[in-house]
């Protein structure tokens, strides 16, 4: 028959899926109830009901498919879920398969996905730091009033992470480009390539911001207000940043900024968003656990990482104003540490969603499917 | 022995303020003609019993034969039951007290037709004498399989001779060809060792069961109590006699080679679950043609079952079997894969446990799927193409072994296994709604069989599992005990549990126009050489099934024959019309109901205080089989207007007590309105209806209708004759 698919079952898929934090999927018997109280779902075909089915028989095909991204993990289905299979948690685990899949060097990516690697992952950074510390000569604590490109001159700052960052962005957009390539030929919804690729990206993107397919979550609505509000927090941040960056090279301006300028409100602003959303993420987490489940270490790690980069942002700053040599100087290279992990290992870790999930949707929209 | 006649009233739960007591004593007294009338308040309570058990003493008063006015006769059974003596309850409270108006001339009227009715009927019947027979208690055990040896474990222990008779030479029957056996305990997670085998061993060593194997059913005469049994046991014959009989004979697997649609016969490597089951057993799961490892198995669930071009129901072990042989090849290879392809996946009770084990397993994979067809691929490898997944719309898998889970077809389908020596024949009737299972009335009465004193476990019963079948196999062997022991007390066996008498027949009068024989649900009127009935009274359950279908009338019970209903016809009280146009006017109307079903729906009527038309008098029949047409010439030349009958629903998927006494009712109905339309009485004047138990609400309106039809057609002609 022409249109027959060949179903071909790998077991050691199944067990992937079960070591990425899946490890409830074996429970599904499929009645379809995650499907019918998903509110994200398109009608047709509709998720997580039939990714659980494909991850159960091992159909490694799954990780391409569009839906996994179109899933907020709302866990409304989790909550409904009869046998306790949690499909939010195996979406969730599908993800990071499809990260997996994607990113390269896949060593890295599996690095990043397993807990027993994170002390090496984490030298990196330190060891690069301090060598570049050393390299200039400035392994001590610098003296008189806390300016930290004291320690870290600006030039060495940006020599080191501008590299990080365009690593990410070439990893990444390596992934996004097969990704959206395997999109097109794997799937049955063909894109429109004769659409408006300009428009429909707008739209998406306008969707993102607002958050629009998020708020239709039930049970952890409150999620995506503090999605909201973390993403927003980003967003200043990278302002602060790139402004930061122009200030250096374009007017001269130098850094510490007192706390008048607006660029240093807008980085107060910035920080408290990202500190107030992953508060309150963490506190959601724990607090919905037992229905909608407490996600895996890969979830946890992105959920640090920020956390940390947010707590060191501000305490580098608090204890600058304070004055405190030998707690501001350490907190501020722990501040870089942190920053530097979160963008050089963001291809590999969930930070890459926002790259993917954007594909995704705007496939979704290209093709029809309800978006 | 000479009979006193005493009437009880009862004033409690409302009756008392609804009735006049004192004209109602008068009447009892003028009509009834009987003279020891006595109230009571409570006439459940202990003190109105002692007063009762006072008067019935031989050496004080003597009453013998009592009518007690009082509730329904299926309430207070034990408070208003008195031993040795005759009792008659005529139900004032339910069908006076609770469904009529309080205090005016219609329900006063109604409560008095009640006590001439039952004044009259206490005279004409008798009280019942068991009818003794010779009675031998040894329960035969047909099958020795799972249901058949806990059927002979159950009946031994319980101090009964047992003969268990087993087709092949090894006891177990499909239990002991088991490689492992599907849990059936807590927590339902590890396969365990065929169960069988304990019991096989238990019954083997047990003194009161004689196990015969190579052993065959040649036949069964005899009536319960006396079942003369003609074994061959590895070819010699053997007569035994024994009381009751349990038919746990099993099943057989669906004929595979019905399935190649399914690819059975295309390959080899198509087996059934059984053919499965043996190849575990001998320790290698292999592809039978090539003798390779079976790394990638297909379960295909409901081969054969649940399709209507093969077997309608669902066969209950096979998604178990499956899921068990599926862990069969994950244990054999941690790399092999079991996919199980199935319409809805059924696993009874508490075996969902062991489903969800199975499934927690990542080799076992189950997707719904309808089977489109099994093609051989170019490396030998089975393509199995299949539509409706979940997986997808048209799917294509490919599999070294594809194990068909084959359903079971009961024994009793294709053979009478009892091989009764009945006028009936020699096995079970067929049962459109049972579909080859020897069931009966599921719902009152598990176990039983359209023959009396023979009852069904395991798979002949319904689908079922080991476990089940076990629990089944007791269940029955306590209802043959039942059986055996009601028989000996010379009691009927059931549904009437309780019922001393028995049809006596007035032979003399018998033309042999074998109407009873042809009628009896239940076999137990055979006929001699010359065409004569005669009863097996122990098959007989006695519904007067032949009692309504006499022409002759010679058939009576001692407290229910065609006089005795006759004769309350004849005692109402039937009013002369002033005026006929009159909505009150006081016409007269009859009910005759079925006890079984539409009574107790009449009584719950009355529980939930509906009102009925005052006009009708009710009286409770056996079963609406044992209505005589000559009743309605009894009541219609007595100036009644009117007979309602209330019988049960007709089909064998209704649960008629006795089968099909509802229908019969209506075939007679079906003759008579002919000859009322002769007479030039309007047929109308005579119906049947259908009523389930649960139909109360729909009473009062039926009723009520059937009345107004009745004022339209207007009065009796015969009336003022």
């Amino acid at each position: 028959m022409a249109d027959q698919t060949v179903i071909k079952p790998d077991l050691q898929f199944v067990n992937r899926v079960i070591a990425a934090g899946g490890d409830t999927v074996k429970k599904c018997y499929q009645c379809d109830t995650c499907s019918v109280v998903c509110n994200p779902t398109p009608d047709s075909k509709p998720f997580p009901r039939k990714e659980m089915l494909q991850a159960q028989w091992g159909l490694k095909e799954v990780v391409q498919d569009p839906d996994i991204w179109l899933c907020h993990q709302c866990s409304d289905c989790t909550v409904y879920c009869p046998r306790g299979a949690k499909p939010g948690e195996v979406m969730n685990a599908l993800r990071k398969l499809c990260i997996e899949e994607y990113s390269a060097p896949q060593v890295l990516a599996k690095m990043v996905g397993d807990s027993r690697y994170l002390p090496m992952l984490l030298a990196f950074p330190v060891v690069l730091l301090l060598a570049a510390l050393g390299a200039i000569g400035h392994l001590h604590l610098p003296a008189g009033p806390i300016a930290y490109h004291k320690l870290f001159p600006t030039l060495m700052v940006d020599f080191l992470f501008v590299p990080a960052f365009f690593f990410a962005v070439v990893v990444l957009g390596r992934g996004v480009l097969r990704y959206w390539g395997d999109l097109n030929s794997s799937n049955p919804w063909k894109v429109r390539v004769e659409g408006n690729l300009v428009g429909d990206l707008v739209a998406t993107l306008k969707d993102i911001v607002l958050h629009n397919r998020f708020r239709l979550c039930e049970t952890t609505y409150s999620r995506s207000t503090n999605h909201l509000v973390l993403f927003l927090g980003f967003i200043f941040l990278a302002l602060v940043t790139s402004w930061g960056f122009l200030n250096e090279w374009v007017f001269h301006h130098e850094s510490p900024y007192a706390i008048y300028e607006p660029i240093k409100l807008l980085a107060i602003l910035g920080t408290a968003g990202l500190l107030y959303g992953i508060y309150n993420i963490i506190q959601q987490r724990q607090a919905n656990a037992e229905k909608a489940g407490f996600g895996g270490y890969y979830d946890w790690l992105l959920v640090y990482v920020i956390f940390a980069v947010g707590a060191s942002g501000l305490l580098s700053w608090l204890f600058r104003l304070m004055g405190i040599h030998i707690l501001a100087y350490p907190t501020y290279f722990l501040h870089l540490v942190s920053v530097f992990f979160l963008f050089f290992y963001a291809p590999y870790t969930k930070m890459a969603h926002m790259v993917y999930r954007t594909v995704a949707m705007l496939y979704a929209r290209m093709s029809g499917r309800g978006f | 022995m000479e009979k006193k006649y005493g009437v009880y009233l009862c004033k409690g739960c409302g009756i008392g303020e609804c009735i006049d007591f004192e004209s109602l004593a008068k009447v009892i007294k003028k009509e009834g003609k009987i003279q020891f009338v006595k109230e009571h308040d409570i006439l459940c309570s202990p003190e109105a019993r002692a007063m009762v058990l006072e008067d019935i003493k031989p050496e004080g008063e003597g009453i013998n034969s009592l009518v007690i006015a009082a509730c329904s006769p299926r309430v207070k059974y034990e408070e208003l039951d008195f031993p040795n003596v005759l009792v008659e309850r005529c139900n004032i409270r339910e069908m006076v007290a609770w469904t009529q108006e309080p205090n005016n001339e219609h329900t006063q009227a109604l409560a008095e037709d009640y006590l001439r009715m039952y004044c009259a009927r206490v005279k004409k019947s008798e009280l019942p004498e068991p009818y003794q027979s010779e009675c031998d208690k040894t329960i035969l055990v047909i099958g020795g399989g799972a249901a058949g040896l806990s059927a002979a474990l159950e009946a031994a222990n319980g101090g009964y001779d047992v003969v268990l008779v087993e087709k092949q030479a090894e006891l177990g029957g499909y239990g002991a060809k088991l490689h492992r056996q599907t849990p059936s305990s807590y927590p339902f997670t590890t396969l365990q060792e065929p169960t069988v085998f304990k019991k096989i061993k238990e019954v083997q060593g047990h003194p009161k069961i004689r196990v015969f194997t190579n052993a065959q059913i040649e036949k069964i005469d005899g009536q319960p109590g006396q079942l003369d049994t003609t074994l061959t046991v590895n070819g010699s014959e053997e007569t035994i006699r024994v009381g009751a009989v349990v038919v746990a004979a099993g099943w057989r697997p669906y004929d595979a080679t019905k399935l190649t649609k399914l690819g059975y016969g295309l390959s080899k490597d198509v087996i059934t679950n059984l053919e499965m089951e043996d190849l575990a057993r001998q320790g290698k799961i292999v592809r039978p043609s090539d003798g390779k490892p079976a790394n990638r198995v297909a379960f295909i669930q409901c081969a054969g079952s649940r399709d209507p071009e093969h077997l309608p129901y669902c066969s209950y072990f096979c998604c178990l079997a499956s899921l068990k042989q599926a862990l069969y090849v994950r244990q054999q290879n941690p790399d092999a894969l079991a996919y199980i392809l199935y319409k809805d996946i059924r696993t009874p009770g508490q075996t969902e446990l062991f489903y969800k084990e199975a499934q927690s397993d990542p080799g076992v994979m189950l997707t719904k799927a309808e089977i489109e067809g099994i093609a051989l691929g170019g490396d030998g490898r089975l393509q199995i193409s299949a539509k409706d997944t979940l997986l997808g719309e048209q799917v294509l898998l490919e599999a070294d072994l594809v194990v068909l889970a084959t359903g079971l077809v009961p024994v009793t389908n294709d053979e009478p296994v009892l091989n009764l020596g009945y006028r009936q024949g020699p096995g079970f009737p067929e049962i459109e709604p049972y579909q080859g299972f020897a069931d009966s009335n599921f719902i009152c009465f598990p176990y039983e069989t359209r023959r009396t004193g023979v009852y069904a476990a395991g798979a002949v019963h319904q689908a079922m599992t080991i476990p089940m079948a076990m629990n089944d196999g007791a269940g029955a062997a306590c209802k043959a005990i039942q059986a055996v022991e009601h028989v000996a007390a010379g009691m009927a066996v059931h549904p009437r549990a309780w019922d001393e008498t028995f049809p006596d027949p007035f032979m003399q009068r018998c033309t042999s126009c074998k109407r009873c024989t042809e009628e009896c649900p239940f076999g137990a009127i055979e006929e001699d050489e010359k065409g004569t009935p005669f009863y097996k009274i122990n098959r007989c359950r006695r519904c007067g099934t032949c009692m309504g279908a006499c022409p002759e009338r010679i058939v009576s019970f001692k407290d229910f024959s065609v006089d005795i209903i006759g004769s309350m016809l004849k005692s109402l009280d039937v009013p002369e019309l002033e005026d006929e146009e009159a909505e009150d006017a006081p016409f007269r109307i009859i009910g005759l109901i079925c006890e079984n079903d539409a009574m107790p729906a009449l009584d719950a009527v009355g529980l939930h205080k509906l009102r009925l038309d005052p006009r009708v008098r009710f009286i409770p029949l056996r079963c609406l089989g044992s209505f005589n047409m000559v009743w309605v010439s009894d009541a219609l030349s007595r100036g009644v207007d009117g007979m309602i009958l209330l019988g049960c629903k007709f089909g064998d998927d209704y649960q008629c007590h006795f089968a099909k006494g509802s229908e019969l009712c209506d075939y007679r109905l079906g003759k008579l309105s002919e000859t009322l339309d002769k007479l030039g009485l309007e047929s109308d004047r005579v119906k049947q209806y259908q009523i389930a138990h649960s139909d109360f609400d729909k009473l009062p309106q039926i009723v009520n209708d059937f009345v107004k039809r009745i004022l339209e057609i207007g009065p009796n002609p015969f009336k003022e004759f």
